[in-house]
């Protein structure tokens, strides 16, 4: 691949073409905030945290989904994309019911590290407070709707790495639900294989393992990573 | 088919057409409005009529698409004489008939906006609503029989793909497309020369021409009129520009709720294959092209062409960010071109009268016509074209004949829930992408609401935000969950319980949602709550001023 020179926050960059702006601050330590980005799978662009400014463009692309091109010149810390960042981070916690005291991903969890990252000590929108279910049907697995942030990394893992499309997303906008299989209890799942790699891929406590209890989870993701690699390489 | 027999054919139709000139043609009109106010029965009833009278070498009855004044219908329009009636019904149509065929003399009272003008015109074409319009998009449409493709050929139908075919190379259409400076008409207004070129250049043994179809602005009918009135224009328009792309298959994407328009453009298609005009070989040249209709499920954001991309492959409809945009990976990761409907209808006028034809209509920046849905408080709802740079006052009280009882105008919605609201200050802004913009509102696909003071601008903000609340497809943050917190804000003001402060988190969040979202469904959401906020902001002030 040939190399060539991007700009990214005033530093001048040397980049393989055909890498994405997130990949090539990765690999330089500018830090670019994700939630539906996880390393290996598809990127969709969905959480708008990794907003970016490129100059001569009017509009905020993804860095996940944005290849980078020569001579680019890209912000990624401007006071626009922090406060951006800061009002999806409000909008994650006030859409569904996000109690840290009590959620086995306490201490682990993605949005709260988000919510520090981005300063966040209070809310200014009205919590929406919807009623959501918890599948309990899972003989090893529960999945709390109630903490799902429709990242959407389950059903990528499930489809794309496992191979078993357990999980797909039903009814569109503040309604959309994550499903197993056509809209069917967990636990009596056709597809399902128990994997438990969604567990691994979920940010949030909105999947966990049956036998723990508050601030107990202990989730991987980089093992879904480095899963990845391991077949690319064929061992 | 091949060439020579086309051109027969076509000579003969329009022979045929002559001859039938010293007849009565009863046009019927049968677009949706019509119809749903019975013009089918209508239909039948007109030829029981002609029948009992013994005409029927005389007349000729046809079903055609939308006329235009559709709250004036059931229409029936008399050719060669051009007089149209209004509201003729099964009681009515016998003096109708006797009138105009056997005497020779219009019913004065019934001729259309009779109840409205103290003389109303035999000729429709010398009445205001029709004199300020041109028709390009809309041109046959309630003239011909949509369900014929001779009646298509006898109007010059095909005769642009036959030039397009054998006297120009796919360089020279994209270059006359380029030079008619025609954009999009499904609402953004990127240029269509430029955007086939962009695909043209892509190399690649498979592409993909898609007609987009999913027309799903409240109160817009306009694609819906095209493809019910004159689904052979599209279609000829889509074989043009797969020729000029070098697509060899295409798809039209047509929402759901137009079972009519999704009968006559398979059935379209359908003739057009068998006539040798579709399909392997076109018209026995090395061409082929063949086209599918993929129909909509009723989701708003398939209008957004990644999220009807993926639901033509068979996915959830949910948008992808670009880019890469469709022109370099489309339909199955290959190069596709995706144009609106009422576009490709202007395509075929273009390569018959030429770029420099088109160009020198509209305005320097808007080229050619657009078509406009008229609603709301206005005498003459219905479906309009005129030229691009037409005033917003010659279209309501020029065309549309004013305001219903003689009320003051207060403001018109175009672009539907990604557009705003024009104040009755700008009532002389030229109808072009530009003017429209720069008073925050777009020109969208066309649908234009007019509104009188009985309507309350918050309350229309929260009704468009409702709408796009609805129909945003949940992927993105910023539109899913910024939606819904702004709807509940403009709630809250609408029950006069508002703040100040929820004021400025309106502000704040509709900025927000504008630049954060993934697609142009949530880019656009807010633009009628900022549209109404600058325009009406005393409304909302109203609304939360007790409350400190």
């Amino acid at each position: 691949m040939a190399k060539i020179i991007v700009y990214i926050d005033d530093k001048k960059l040397e980049a393989e073409s055909g890498k994405t702006i997130l990949e090539v601050c990765r690999e330089n330590d500018i830090e670019i905030l994700t939630m539906c980005h996880l390393e290996g799978i598809t990127d969709i662009g969905a959480c708008r945290l990794c907003l970016v400014e490129i100059e001569g463009n009017n509009k905020l692309l993804s860095a996940c989904t944005t290849k980078i091109a020569a001579n680019m010149v890209i912000k990624t810390k401007t006071e626009r994309i922090k406060k951006y960042q800061r009002i999806t981070t409000e909008l994650f916690f006030a859409e569904r019911n996000h109690v840290c005291s009590v959620c086995v991903a306490n201490g682990k969890c993605e949005l709260q590290k988000l919510g520090y990252k981005v300063g966040l000590d209070h809310i200014r929108y009205p919590f929406l407070f919807p009623q959501c279910e918890v599948d309990t049907s899972h003989e090893w697995y529960v999945l709390d709707h109630n903490r799902c942030i429709m990242c959407t990394r389950c059903v990528r893992v499930c489809a794309e790495v496992e191979g078993a499309h357990n999980w797909d997303v039903m009814n569109r906008g503040n309604q959309v639900r994550i499903i197993s299989d056509f809209n069917t209890p967990w636990g009596e799942s056709t597809t399902c294989t128990s994997c438990g790699k969604c567990l691994h891929a979920c940010p949030t406590g909105a999947i966990w393992p049956k036998d723990i209890v508050q601030g107990q989870l202990n989730k991987n993701p980089g093992m879904i990573t480095e899963l990845i690699e391991k077949r690319k390489l064929g061992l | 088919m091949n060439r020579q027999e086309l051109k027969t054919t076509i000579e003969a139709e329009k022979n045929k057409l002559d001859l039938q000139k010293t007849k009565h043609r009863i046009c019927v009109c049968c677009g949706a409005g019509c119809i749903s106010s019975g013009s089918e029965a209508l239909l039948k009833k007109l030829q029981e009529e002609v029948e009992t009278r013994g005409l029927e070498k005389d007349v000729e009855i046809i079903p055609t698409g939308c006329m235009g004044p559709c709250n004036q219908g059931p229409l029936v329009k008399f050719q060669p004489e051009n007089t149209i009636y209004q509201k003729v019904d099964c009681n009515n149509i016998q003096p109708v008939v006797q009138a105009q065929v056997v005497e020779n003399k219009p019913i004065e009272n019934m001729l259309l906006f009779s109840d409205s003008r103290s003389k109303p015109f035999v000729n429709a074409k010398d009445d205001p609503f029709y004199k300020k319009q041109l028709k390009i998009a809309l041109q046959d449409c309630g003239d011909i029989n949509p369900e014929k493709i001779k009646d298509y050929l006898s109007h010059d139908g095909y005769q642009a793909l036959d030039k397009v075919l054998f006297e120009m190379s796919p360089e020279d259409v994209i270059g006359e497309i380029k030079h008619s400076r025609i954009r999009g008409r499904g609402g953004a207004g990127y240029p269509t020369g430029l955007k086939w070129e962009t695909v043209y250049k892509y190399v690649s043994p498979e592409k993909y021409m898609i007609c987009n179809g999913d027309e799903g602005d409240p109160g817009a009918f306009m694609d819906r009129s095209v493809l019910e009135g004159n689904p052979h224009r599209v279609l000829e328009g889509m074989i043009i520009a797969a020729y000029a792309v070098g697509a060899n298959k295409g798809y039209a994407y047509i929402r759901g709720e137009y079972p009519l328009a999704i009968k006559r453009f398979e059935l379209a298609i359908k003739q057009a294959k068998k006539m040798g005009l579709l399909g392997s070989h076109i018209l026995g040249t090395e061409f082929s092209f063949d086209v599918e209709v993929r129909i909509g499920a009723g989701a708003f954001v398939c209008g957004e062409e990644t999220a009807l991309i993926a639901s033509v492959e068979g996915k959830r409809g949910t948008p992808k960010p670009r880019p890469p945009f469709p022109a370099e990976s489309g339909l199955w990761g290959k190069p596709t071109l995706i144009n609106n409907v009422e576009t490709l209808a202007g395509i075929a006028p273009i390569i018959n009268k030429g770029g420099e034809w088109y160009s020198e209509i509209g305005t320097p920046k808007s080229a050619g016509t657009k078509v406009f849905a008229l609603a709301g408080k206005i005498n003459y709802a219905g479906l309009i074209e005129v030229p691009m740079g037409t005033t917003l006052r010659e279209i309501i009280f020029e065309i549309g004949g004013g305001m219903p009882g003689g009320e003051d105008f207060k403001a018109a919605q175009t672009g539907g829930p990604s557009g705003g609201c024009i104040p009755a200050e700008y009532l002389d802004v030229k109808m072009d992408y530009e003017s429209l913009i720069s008073l925050g509102s777009i020109m969208g696909s066309g649908g234009l609401i007019i509104m009188d003071k009985s309507s309350d601008m918050v309350d229309v903000a929260k009704y468009f935000m409702e709408f796009s609340m609805d129909e945003s497809c949940g992927k993105c943050v910023p539109c899913r969950v910024g939606t819904k917190m702004m709807f509940d804000l403009l709630q809250k003001i609408c029950n006069n319980k508002g703040t100040r402060i929820d004021l400025n988190r309106l502000e704040e969040l509709a900025v927000y949602v504008k630049e954060a979202s993934l697609c142009g469904l949530g880019a656009s959401a807010p633009n009628p709550l900022l549209s109404t906020l600058r325009h009406f902001k005393q409304e909302y002030e109203n609304r939360i001023e007790k409350e400190i």
